[in-house]
C-alpha cells in the first residue's frame, strides 16, 4: 500500500469522526438546547381544542314566558382549509352549495372571507380561518331537513361541507310583543374585543356570539355561559386518534325579567293607534304627522320596567341565529322614524306640562309657591316685553296650586317661575349662588342624570340652569356667530343665530319660564319621567330602573336578585307630594285628561296623570302630546306608572292620555280586555322555570381534513378545532 | 499390527477429512475465527434498532388501520434474514474470485437498470422499482451500487508494473464504466443514488493513490456541474424547492419544507430519553412522512431520545471506523479499495440520510443502511457488509 493511500486513509478516518461529532452534536441542540421549543411545536400539531359553543340563557317575562330562547336548527358550515384544498379552491363546492341552498353564490362566499383590516364584505368571518364556518341557518322544518341530507349523502359533492344541529338564538314574541330594543341582539364578537380578552379565553370565544344592545349586552356575561374544550389528540390529516381532557359547556344562566308579555304587546298596540290615531286627526284636529312614539310602563313600587316601547319598531326575529340579513338591516336603516332606534329610553325631548309636577315640587321646595297660595291664571304673561301665552289663551283667575295642575295653567308657572328667577338674578349679583329650585328638584326625580337602567344607552336628559346653559355656549357659540354673520339678510334663522350668539350665555328669564312648564331646555326620555312619576306615585323614592329581575340558573335556582336601587328620596314634605298627587288624581276626572278616562272605573282602579303637549320647531308648528299617569287598586298605593308620547302627535289628552289608558284597560282587566293582572299588583313571585332543554347536548368533531370526521349524525353543537394550523399535503419524496 | 510406514500425518489427515462441520467452523484457520466481530455486533445492533423503529413506525398506524400491527416487523425481520444469507455467501467466496467475476456483476446490474426503465414501478416519482412478484419489489440501483465498487476496485486496484497509482487509462475506464448506471439512474430519476455513486467513485478514486490534480480536478467538476445543472434548470422546481428547504426550514412549512420541520419537531420532542417506543405522538400522528424508510431515524430520535439516536449514530460511526480498518490492513490495493467504496457509501448515505432528518443537509430519497425498511437496501448492505468480512478475514493478521 502506498503512502498516499494510507494518508488518504487517514484523512478519510478524520473526515468520518468529524462528521459522527456533527451529527451528535446537532442532535444534542435539537434533543436538549432547543428541545422546550419543539415540545411545544410538537404540542401544537397534535393537540386541538374543540370548542363547544354554550347554550345561551333564555330571556324571559315575569311568567316565564320566553322573549329570546334557543331554537335548534341546522346549520351548514363551511371548511375553508378543506375548501381551498380543492384544485379550482372549492369554487364548484360553493357553486353547488349555493344551488342547493338557493342563495346566491356571492353570499356564501362573503361568509367564508375571512375579516382582514377594513373594506370587507359584509357577514365576514371573523374567526380562526381553520374551523369551520356557519354560513346558513335552515329552519328546522321537514323541507330544510331534507336539504341538510341532501348535502351529507353527498359528501363526495360537498367536501368540507357539513350541516349539524345547533342550537340558535330565537326571539319568539310571546303574546305577540316585540321588546325589540329591549331585548337587543347577538352578533359575533369583533377581532378587537377578542384582543382585549385574556391570551388564554381567545381562542374558546373565538365564534362567540356577543350581546349587541339591549338586555343581550346588559346581561351578556350571565346569559353567556361558558364554551365546552375538548382537547384531542389527531393525527397528520386531522382525524381525531383520542380525547385528551374534556371540558363541558356550561349553559348561560337565564334572565328573568319584570317585563310582561302581554302589558308590553299592549303598550306596543297603544304606541301604533296613538300614531294612527294623530295621523287621522292631523294637526287642526290636535293630531300630527306623528313620526315615531314611545311608552314606558313602570313597577313604581318597585322601580321595575313592566313595558317599554317605542314605534316604529321591528320584528326581532330578524336577528335571529345572530345574524340579520344585509338587505332587511339596510331597508330599515332607511325606513322613515328610524326603527333601529330606540325612543324610550334612549333620547330625549321636551315633556311639556308632563312636567309640571315637577316643578310644583320645585317651586314648593324652595318656597316659591305654597300649598295655600293663589296664583294669577292669565291667558298671557308678559315679561320684559315679551308675552307668553297661556296654552291656547284661556284664562281662569287667581286659582290654587290644585287647580294650577289640573287644568294645566301655564301662566301660574311663568308668574312663578319669573319671581323665581328675580330672587336668583338677585343671589347671582350679590355673589351668591343661586338657588335654582325647579333645576334641583328635576335632578332629584332623575331628569339630566343617568337614569342607571340596566339598558345601555339610555340618556341623561337635559336641565337647563346658569352653569350649564354658559358652558354650552362656549362650546357652541361660535358657530352661531358665524351663522349670524354668513347668513343673508330676512332668514329668520339670521336673527336666531345673532340672539345666541351674543346672548346665549345667558340664563334670561324666558329660559326659566318655558323651563317651568316642561319646554324649552327640559329634555326628557319616556323612561325618566316615568321614574318621576313613579317618585310621585310611592311617596317619594326615585330608583335607578331595572328591567331584570333575576338571574336564575339553567336548573332554576336563583343565582342573583335585581332588585332596582334607590337613588334617594325626593326632598319634598309628604303633605306637598300627597297634594300634588291628588291633584293628578283629579286630571282624569276634571282636567286635561278626563275626556281621555270618561267612563274608567275610578272606584276600581283609580287613575292619576298629567298630559304635556310640548311645543317643537322654532315656529311650533307642530305639537308633541304626553301623558304620564299611574294607576293602582282603588284605596292602595297606585302599582304602575304608564308614560306615553307621541313626536308630532298633537295634544297630550287628545292622542297620548287614550292611548295610556288603553294600557291600563290590559293590565287592569278594563273596557272588556283581559287583565295582565287580575289583582291589580304583578306576581310577587318568580316564575317557575322548565329546565332548559338544551343542557344536554353531544359535540360532535370536525377536524380540518376533508371527509375524515364522522359528521353524518345531526350531532350538536357544530364542534369545532381551533388552536393549531392547517395540515399540509404531503409532498412526495423521491 | 502396525504399519509404520504409514505417515504419522496420514491418520491425522483421515480425521480432517472427516471433520464435521461444527469442527471446522470452530477451526484456528477457519475464516469464521477470523470474523471482524465488532463490525458484525454493530451491524446486527443496527438491525436490531432498525426492526425496533420500523414496528414503532408502523405499529400504531396499522393498528388504527386495522392491519397486522406487526407486519412490518415481519418483513423487515424477513429482510434481515435474507440479509445475512446474502452476505455471508459474499462474504464466504474469496473475493478473488468474484473480482473474475467482475464484468459478470456489473453487466447484470446494467441489465437491471435498463429493466426498471422498463418495466420498472413509480414510488413517490421515481421509477426505481421492478415488481418481482409476490408482494415484492427490488430496486436495482441499490445492487448497482455493488456491482460500481466492484468494478471500481478491479479497474484501479490491478496496478501495473508495481506502479503506486492506477495511470490515467484505469482512471478514465472507471469514470465510463461508472457513467452508464449513472446514466440510467438519472432518467428514473434518483438524485439520491447518483450522489451516492458519485461520492464512492471519488472516494475509491482518491484512495486508489491518485495524484492530487485528479482529486481537485473532480471536485472541480462536481462544483461546476451543480452550477451548470442550477443554471440550465435541469432540475424540476420541486427538486430544487426541496434540496435547497434545509437552508430555511421556516419558509414553507406546509409545503416543501414540511417533511424536515415535521422530522426535527418529531427528534426535537424527544428531548433526552425519548417519549418511549409506540408513545411518540408524531409518530403515531403520522405527522412525518415516509417515516419507516428514509426518515426512520425520526422515530429513534422521538422514541429514544438523545441517547437512542445518538447510540444509533455511534454505531453507524463503528460501522465505518471497521470498514476503514478493514481497508487499512487489506491483503491488496483491490480489498482496500473495496472496503473503501463500501464505507464511502455506507458514509454518504448514513450522513445524508440522518442529517436531513435533522435539518443539516437537504432531503433527498436515501435509506439509512441496516434502519431503514425495504429489502433492496437491506440486502444490498447485507452484501456489502459480507464484502467488508471478506477482505477481513483474506487479509494479513
Amino acid at each position: 500500500m502506498s503512502d498516499r493511500t494510507r494518508l488518504r486513509l487517514v484523512v478519510l478516518r478524520v473526515l468520518i469522526v468529524s462528521l459522527v461529532l456533527t451529527l451528535l452534536g446537532r442532535l444534542w441542540y435539537l434533543q436538549v438546547l432547543a428541545a422546550p421549543q419543539y415540545e411545544r411545536a410538537a404540542a401544537d400539531n397534535q393537540v386541538r381544542d374543540i370548542i363547544a359553543t354554550a347554550p345561551r340563557g333564555e330571556i324571559l317575562d315575569d311568567r316565564g314566558l320566553a322573549f329570546a330562547r334557543n331554537r335548534t336548527a341546522l346549520v351548514v358550515s363551511v371548511d375553508r382549509v378543506a375548501l381551498l384544498r380543492q384544485h379550482d379552491g372549492g369554487v364548484a363546492v360553493l357553486q353547488r352549495l349555493a344551488q342547493v341552498l338557493h342563495v346566491p353564490y356571492s353570499d356564501l362566499h362573503d361568509r367564508i372571507t375571512l375579516c382582514g383590516a377594513g373594506g370587507l364584505p359584509e357577514g365576514c368571518w371573523n374567526g380562526s380561518p381553520y374551523e369551520p364556518i356557519p354560513v346558513t341557518q335552515l329552519k328546522n322544518d321537514l323541507n330544510s331537513t331534507r336539504l341538510a341530507l341532501q348535502i351529507l349523502e353527498r359528501k363526495e359533492d360537498f367536501p368540507g361541507v357539513t350541516a349539524a344541529l345547533a342550537a340558535v338564538r330565537s326571539y319568539v314574541k310571546p303574546d305577540g310583543a316585540f321588546a325589540t330594543h329591549l331585548l337587543g341582539n347577538l352578533a359575533p364578537i369583533t377581532a378587537d374585543e377578542l384582543k382585549r380578552l385574556p391570551q388564554s379565553e381567545q381562542d374558546a370565544r373565538r365564534r362567540d356570539l356577543v350581546g349587541r344592545q339591549g338586555l343581550e349586552q346588559e346581561y351578556d356575561q350571565w346569559l353567556r355561559g361558558s364554551a365546552g374544550i375538548t382537547q384531542v389528540a389527531v393525527d397528520h390529516l386531522g382525524a381525531v386518534t383520542g380525547t385528551l381532557k374534556e371540558t363541558p359547556p356550561q349553559p348561560g344562566d337565564n334572565l328573568v325579567t319584570s317585563l310582561d308579555a302581554r302589558v308590553q304587546a299592549s303598550l306596543e298596540h297603544a304606541l301604533v293607534g296613538a300614531v294612527q290615531h294623530a295621523r287621522q286627526l292631523g294637526v287642526q284636529a290636535y293630531g300630527g304627522p306623528a313620526d315615531f312614539a314611545a311608552g314606558v310602563v313602570l313597577n313604581a313600587q318597585t322601580g321595575h320596567v313592566v313595558a317599554m316601547a317605542s314605534y316604529p319598531t321591528y320584528d326581532p326575529s330578524l336577528w335571529d341565529g345572530g345574524r340579520i340579513d344585509v338587505k332587511a338591516y339596510d331597508r330599515l336603516r332607511r325606513e322613515p322614524g328610524a326603527p333601529l332606534v330606540d325612543k324610550a329610553f334612549s333620547s330625549a325631548y321636551s315633556p311639556g306640562s308632563s312636567f309640571k309636577p315637577i316643578s310644583t315640587s320645585g317651586l314648593l321646595r324652595d318656597g316659591t309657591a305654597s300649598l295655600s297660595g293663589a296664583y294669577p291664571c292669565g291667558s298671557s304673561y308678559s315679561v320684559g316685553g315679551r308675552s307668553f301665552r297661556n296654552f291656547e289663551g284661556e284664562a281662569a283667575g287667581t286659582i290654587d296650586l290644585h287647580r294650577t295642575l289640573v287644568i294645566s295653567c301655564d301662566t301660574v308657572y311663568y308668574y312663578l317661575a319669573y319671581r323665581d328667577w328675580l330672587r336668583d338674578e338677585g343671589l347671582v349679583a350679590r355673589h351668591k349662588k343661586p338657588v335654582e329650585g325647579v333645576q334641583h328638584m328635576a335632578r332629584a326625580y332623575g331628569i339630566g342624570m343617568p337614569p342607571g337602567i340596566d339598558l345601555p344607552n339610555a340618556t341623561t336628559g337635559h336641565i337647563a340652569d346658569r352653569r350649564n346653559t354658559l358652558l354650552q355656549w362656549k362650546q357652541t357659540h361660535r358657530n352661531y356667530c358665524i351663522g349670524a354673520k354668513r347668513r343673508k339678510p330676512g332668514d329668520i334663522l339670521k336673527a336666531y343665530d345673532q340672539e345666541y350668539c351674543t346672548d346665549g350665555w345667558r340664563f334670561n328669564a324666558g329660559l326659566q319660564l318655558i323651563e317651568d312648564i316642561g319646554q324649552g331646555s327640559v329634555l326628557v326620555s319616556p323612561l325618566q319621567l316615568a321614574v318621576a312619576y313613579a317618585a310621585v306615585a310611592n311617596g317619594g323614592t326615585v330608583f335607578e330602573p331595572r328591567v331584570g329581575q333575576a338571574i336564575v340558573d339553567p336548573s332554576g335556582h336563583v343565582v342573583k336578585q335585581l332588585p332596582a336601587p334607590v337613588r334617594g328620596h325626593l326632598p319634598l314634605a309628604k303633605e306637598q307630594l300627597d297634594y300634588i298627587r291628588n291633584a293628578l288624581y283629579d286630571v282624569t276626572t276634571q282636567g286635561t285628561g278626563a275626556t281621555a278616562f270618561a267612563g274608567w272605573p275610578q272606584d276600581k282602579f283609580r287613575v292619576g296623570g298629567k298630559t304635556g303637549t310640548a311645543e317643537i320647531g322654532l315656529n311650533r308648528s307642530y305639537t308633541s302630546p304626553w301623558f304620564a299617569s299611574f294607576a293602582g287598586k282603588t284605596g292602595q298605593k297606585p302599582q304602575f306608572v304608564c308614560v306615553i308620547t307621541v313626536d308630532k302627535g298633537g295634544v297630550g289628552g287628545v292622542v297620548a292620555a287614550p292611548a295610556v289608558r288603553q294600557v291600563w284597560d290590559t293590565v287592569f282587566g278594563v273596557d272588556g280586555q283581559k287583565a295582565a293582572f287580575p289583582t291589580g299588583h304583578p306576581p310577587r313571585s318568580l316564575p317557575r322555570l322548565p329546565t332548559s332543554p338544551l343542557v344536554s347536548h353531544s359535540s360532535a368533531v370536525s377536524g380540518g381534513g376533508a371527509g375524515n370526521s364522522a359528521l353524518p349524525d345531526l350531532a350538536w353543537p357544530p364542534a369545532v378545532a381551533v388552536r393549531s394550523g392547517g395540515r399540509p399535503t404531503l409532498a412526495g419524496d423521491t | 499390527m502396525t504399519d509404520w510406514s504409514t505417515p504419522r500425518t496420514a491418520p491425522y489427515s483421515v480425521q480432517r477429512r472427516h471433520e464435521s462441520l461444527r469442527e471446522r467452523a470452530l477451526d484456528r484457520e477457519s475464516p469464521l475465527r477470523r470474523l471482524d466481530w465488532v463490525l458484525l455486533f454493530a451491524v446486527a445492533a443496527l438491525c436490531t434498532f432498525g426492526a425496533l423503529l420500523v414496528w414503532g413506525a408502523t405499529k400504531p398506524q396499522n393498528l388504527a388501520a386495522g392491519i397486522d400491527p406487526n407486519a412490518y416487523l415481519k418483513k423487515d425481520l424477513l429482510n434481515v434474514a435474507i440479509g445475512l444469507i446474502l452476505g455471508s455467501i459474499a462474504a464466504l467466496v474469496d473475493y478473488r474470485t468474484i473480482r473474475a467475476y467482475t464484468p459478470v456483476v456489473y453487466l447484470a446490474s446494467l441489465a437491471g437498470l435498463v429493466l426498471v426503465l422498463v418495466h420498472g414501478v413509480t414510488v413517490n416519482g421515481s421509477h426505481s422499482w421492478i415488481n418481482v412478484g409476490g408482494g415484492f419489489e427490488v430496486q436495482p440501483s441499490e445492487f448497482a451500487k455493488i456491482a460500481l465498487i466492484v468494478g471500481a476496485a478491479m479497474l484501479l486496484g490491478e496496478k501495473r508494473d508495481g506502479a503506486e497509482a492506477p495511470d490515467q487509462r484505469d482512471i478514465w475506464l472507471t469514470f465510463a464504466a461508472a457513467s452508464v448506471p449513472i446514466l440510467l439512474i438519472l432518467k428514473q430519476p434518483d438524485v439520491g443514488t447518483v450522489m451516492v455513486i458519485g461520492f464512492v467513485i471519488f472516494g475509491v478514486i482518491a484512495i486508489s493513490g491518485v495524484s492530487s490534480k485528479w482529486i481537485l480536478g473532480m471536485i472541480g467538476v462536481a462544483l461546476a456541474g451543480a452550477v451548470v445543472i442550477m443554471h440550465l434548470h435541469l432540475l424540476k422546481q420541486y427538486q430544487i424547492d426541496r434540496f435547497t428547504s434545509f437552508t430555511n426550514p421556516h419558509a414553507d412549512v406546509q409545503g416543501s419544507g414540511y417533511n424536515t420541520n415535521q422530522a426535527r419537531i418529531a427528534i426535537g420532542s424527544g428531548g433526552w430519553l425519548g417519549k418511549g417506543l409506540f408513545h411518540g405522538a408524531q409518530t403515531n400522528g403520522q405527522f412525518v412522512p415516509e417515516q419507516e424508510t428514509d426518515f426512520v431515524f425520526t422515530v429513534a430520535g422521538e422514541e429514544f431520545g438523545l441517547v437512542g439516536s445518538g447510540l444509533l449514530v455511534l454505531l453507524v460511526g463503528v460501522v465505518l471506523w471497521r470498514g476503514l480498518s478493514i481497508a487499512a490492513r487489506a491483503e491488496d490495493a483491490y480489498g482496500t479499495l473495496l472496503a473503501v467504496g463500501v464505507v464511502c457509501w455506507f458514509g454518504f448515505q448514513a450522513f445524508e440520510n440522518i442529517g436531513m432528518t435533522v435539518g443539516i443537509m437537504p432531503v433527498t430519497g436515501l435509506p439509512l443502511p441496516f434502519v431503514s425498511y425495504g429489502g433492496s437496501s437491506m440486502f444490498a448492505s447485507m452484501i456489502a457488509v459480507g464484502l467488508l468480512q471478506n477482505v477481513y478475514m483474506r487479509s494479513r493478521t
